[in-house]
Formats: C-alpha cells, sequence, structure tokens
C-alpha cells in the first residue's frame, strides 16, 4: 500500500504507468478481487453520480425536507442558458453538478460518498465538466474516480477527511485537491503535476471549518462543493502551466492534519461555531427543532 | 507539550479506494449516517437475532448533530440490518417501531469514552441476552470499533476493520481459520486470546476485507462455533 503521495508519484515516474493504474493494481492486491470487480465497483459509483446530477437538474430541481436548500443548481442552468456568465460556462458547468449532487444529498437522494457525503458535489462538479471539455471516454471517467482514490486514502490515512476530527478543509478541501490531482492526468499532464495540482488545491483550503447550521448538511455545504470545483479546476489548470506548488504535496497533506487538530471543537461539525453560529443560523435550528 | 500536537501511532483504517470513492449511500452525512449504518450494522452482527430494546448513547459531534444528520434512523438500520443505500433507511425508525423495538437515544455530556468526536455506544438487548459495543465514525462512512461485551467476554480492539471473531470450546477452531486465510492471501495483523471458563475469544485483526466466497467459507467453518465477521 502507498502511505505517501511521494511514494506512488516516484512508482509512476519510474515505471510510467499512470496514477490510475497504480490504485487499480493496489484494489486488486489488497482486496483479492479481479480487474473486472473492482471497475465494476467504480463503474457503478459513476452511475450512481451521473443519476445525482440528473436528477438535481430537472424540472425545478430538488428540496430538502428542512426546505433550507434546493433548486440553485436549476437556477444556475437557467442562468448559464443566458450565456452572459463571469467565470465562463465550463466553471459554471461544474459548479452546477456540485451544487446539485449535494442537493441530492441533502434531499435524503442517492449519492456517492467523495470522499464524504457532505463532499461529495466536489468530484462530479470537476468530472462532468471536464468530461465535455476534453471529451472524456467512459474508460478515462472511471479513471479519474480511481486517481482520485490514490489521493483520497493517502490523506484519510495521514490526516482526516471527517468534518469532525479536521473541519471542511478535510472533506471539501480533500475533495477538492483529489479532483485537481484527477484533472490533470485526465487532460494529459504528468504524475509530477498532478501532485503539485494536488497541493495547490488543498492548501488553498487551509483551515477551512465546518459549520453545519442546525448541524444539517446543507448550509454552507451545498455551496463550499461549488468553491471545491472551482478551486480544483483552478488549480488543475496552473499545473499544467507549469506552475509547482514549492510545498511538497505529502506537507502540506500534515499541515491539514496540524490544522485540524488545533481547529477548536465549535469549528468542527458540532453545529455551534461558524456560519452555524450567527443569529440567522441559530435561529434555522430553533425554528427546525425547536428547544 | 500539547497532547494534541504528539503524533498518533498511524493507523491504516481506509485500505480500499471504495472507502474514498464511496459508499453510494443515502445522506446527508458519511461520518453521522453511512458510518453510524456501519456501527449498527456491527452490533447486529454481534447479536445476530433482532433485538427487544435498543439504546444508543453519543458523545461530542454525534450528541451535538445527531438529529440533523439522521443518525437515529442510520444507526436503526444497522441494527436492522439494511445497508447504506437501502431505500429503507430514512424509514428505520417507524419501521423498528413496528417490528416492537423499543428505542432509547441518550446525548451525552462530556468527552467520549474512547477520546473521539464521533462516539457511538450502542447496547441491544432481548431478555436476559446483551450486547454492548462502542463505535468511532472516521469519515467517509469508515469506522473503528473500540469496545465490545460479548457472551461474557470483554474486549477492546484497536478498531480498524476488518475484526474475525470466534468464540468456541475448541482451540483448534483459531488455526483453521488461520489456514483459511492463509490460503487466500489475507493478512492476520494480530490474533488476542481471551479465556472465560472452558471458552475461548479469539480476535484475529484482518489486513483486508475477504471476498464474498470466502467470508462465508469462514462463517460456516465451524457450526459448533460462533464466528463473526466484523
Amino acid at each position: 500500500m502507498y502511505f505517501s503521495i511521494e511514494e506512488f508519484i516516484s512508482e509512476a515516474e519510474k515505471t510510467g504507468k499512470s496514477l490510475s493504474d497504480l490504485m487499480i493494481e493496489q484494489e486488486m492486491k489488497q482486496t483479492q478481487m479481479s480487474f473486472e470487480e473492482v471497475w465494476e465497483i467504480m463503474d457503478y459509483n459513476l452511475k450512481t453520480m451521473e443519476e445525482a446530477v440528473k436528477r438535481s437538474s430537472e424540472g425545478d430541481g430538488v428540496f430538502s425536507p428542512t426546505g433550507l436548500t434546493g433548486g440553485d443548481a436549476v437556477k444556475l442552468k437557467n442562468y448559464r442558458a443566458k450565456k452572459r456568465t463571469l467565470s465562463g460556462d465550463d466553471m459554471l458547468k461544474g459548479v452546477q453538478s456540485a451544487l446539485g449532487t449535494n442537493e441530492v444529498n441533502a434531499a435524503m437522494g442517492v449519492i456517492c460518498a467523495t470522499p464524504t457525503a457532505g463532499a461529495s458535489g466536489t468530484l462530479p462538479g470537476v468530472l462532468f465538466t471536464i468530461k465535455d471539455t476534453l471529451e472524456l471516454t467512459r474508460e478515462q471517467m472511471i479513471r479519474f474516480l480511481f486517481t482520485s482514490g490514490l489521493f483520497g486514502m493517502v490523506v484519510a490515512n495521514n490526516a482526516m477527511i471527517a468534518g469532525a476530527m479536521g473541519g471542511c478543509q478535510a472533506e471539501v478541501g480533500s475533495a477538492s485537491a483529489m479532483a485537481a490531482a484527477s484533472a490533470v492526468e485526465a487532460a494529459g499532464g504528468t504524475p509530477r503535476q498532478s501532485s503539485e495540482a494536488f497541493g495547490m488545491a488543498l492548501g488553498n483550503l487551509l483551515g477551512l471549518v465546518c459549520d453545519p447550521v442546525a448541524g444539517l448538511v446543507e448550509i454552507p455545504c451545498v455551496k463550499r462543493n461549488a468553491i471545491g470545483a472551482g478551486n480544483a479546476l483552478i488549480a488543475a489548470d496552473m499545473a499544467l502551466a507549469g506552475i509547482d506548488n514549492k510545498i511538497p504535496a505529502d506537507e502540506v497533506v500534515e499541515a491539514m492534519r496540524k490544522v485540524g487538530i488545533n481547529l477548536p471543537r465549535e469549528l468542527r461539525e458540532t453545529g455551534l461555531g461558524g456560519i452555524a453560529g450567527t443569529p440567522e443560523g441559530k435561529a434555522m435550528k430553533q425554528r427546525i427543532f425547536g428547544d | 507539550m500539547n497532547n494534541q500536537e504528539k503524533k498518533e501511532k498511524k493507523v491504516i483504517n481506509f485500505k480500499s479506494c471504495f472507502d474514498v470513492i464511496g459508499p453510494v449511500m443515502i445522506g446527508p452525512s458519511s461520518s453521522h449516517t453511512a458510518g453510524a449504518i456501519s456501527i449498527g450494522i456491527v452490533a447486529n452482527k454481534l447479536f445476530q437475532t433482532q433485538p427487544k430494546k435498543v439504546i444508543v448513547k453519543y458523545y461530542e459531534s454525534f450528541a451535538e448533530t445527531h438529529k440533523g444528520h439522521g443518525t437515529d434512523y442510520a444507526i436503526v438500520s444497522g441494527i436492522l440490518g439494511f445497508a447504506t443505500d437501502d431505500s429503507r433507511v430514512p424509514n428505520a425508525l417507524e419501521i423498528a417501531k413496528e417490528a416492537g423495538i423499543d428505542v432509547e437515544f441518550i446525548e451525552m455530556e462530556g468527552d467520549s469514552p474512547v477520546n473521539h468526536a464521533n462516539t457511538a455506544c450502542v447496547n441491544l438487548k432481548d431478555g436476559d441476552r446483551e450486547i454492548h459495543v462502542t463505535g468511532i465514525s472516521v469519515g467517509g462512512g469508515t469506522i473503528e470499533v473500540k469496545y465490545i461485551e460479548l457472551d461474557g467476554f470483554v474486549i477492546e480492539p484497536q478498531g480498524t476493520l476488518p475484526i474475525l471473531i470466534t468464540i468456541t470450546e475448541d482451540e483448534t477452531v483459531k488455526s483453521r481459520l488461520e489456514a483459511k486465510l492463509k490460503e487466500n492471501n489475507i493478512q492476520v495483523n494480530t490474533i488476542t486470546r481471551y479465556q472465560n471458563g472452558n471458552k475461548f475469544l479469539f480476535q484475529l485483526d484482518l489486513n483486508s476485507q475477504p471476498s464474498k466466497v470466502l467470508r462465508e467459507e469462514l462463517l460456516n467453518l465451524d457450526s459448533d462455533s460462533k464466528i463473526i465477521l466484523l
């Protein structure tokens, strides 16, 4: 098993194998499953993501039982149709998929946790926009997810991916970094560039707190996935342009871990601080759950 | 030196890429919903039949946010044996009530007994039969099991799943399980032996999840012994 990013980047450089291949090999060894079995599970995960995004952008969209979130993916879809956007259509297509997936999550729909449910929109956000931009095949899309998994496992085992342990930097931050690394591979970048993109994306979201209003994975979680997707696309583009992060990716993961354990309890998914602690956030909690 | 600054012993909880890309699940939180389902499933496997009474004690983040995250119906889903993407998950509390299961949730004040933000202690009962299990949710639907009371044994695993447990009067079951695992290239990290009268409990910490076929073979290896794979 790879315990650091540097280990598998060096392995890829030495052998000429893709990062997704290294992940698939490790998975087969670890679980004794065949290539086909492993591939099929990832294909199912991808299908789940596609269905969630599709569902979120039909009709008026999906709404959570609390009424706190929903319908924003459709609003963005309508806005994009006017063809006068500030950040460009590719970016907003990603944002739409990211918002939509997390709206489905908040609405008790079926999603694929990547790496967590609260961060489940970030990867699809990036994947479904670059699918069109780069005309990715289904195989490339599945490989995108394996590469994300390779980076994600290192983060999960060396730092954390739960908001309750390390804040939202561990959830949307990790997801954004995983997506950035995979986007680089999908665009034909080198393994080293993937690791630079990963480091930049995670570094940009260091310190991000986990502060769900009323303890619900809705506000600000849904919109944070939009930022995670956007941040990943920007970091991937920077890496593909040849910009390096200066700080090695593994050291950024360790920095994230340290920031995470030093975050006060109120900012680690207790629903007490940050956005949850605002007067309106507290009033929402009161309206939903009473005393 | 700040205690928190000390790097804890590295624990490899995430052994498969599907631990971070997955599970496919019904919302809203992988730690508080999918993870809670997994803790419930562990309780279900240990108890083996449907309980009459369920008591769940929540600590820290679980205590603060279980209502918002659907942790209550999630943990009960696991106890009822539902998977993370089962459409019955959001209705598990009603389903349990109809099945005559009494369910109680307690928000505990103060720190978790196993020092983790997402801690749930689950107690299942039916008459005199009773089990206790404490699980922590470490993110993305992955859990650790920290404490188990079962059939007169108290064990405190290091936590990382999978764990193979056998309760037996025949000590050779352990070596037969070991041989079967070895044949199938599953590495056993540690084996712990407990004794209570003429009964033994062997806890085998495995490095990876056995395949479906192997799982069946392990669970049916000896009909006189209780064999549980967590």
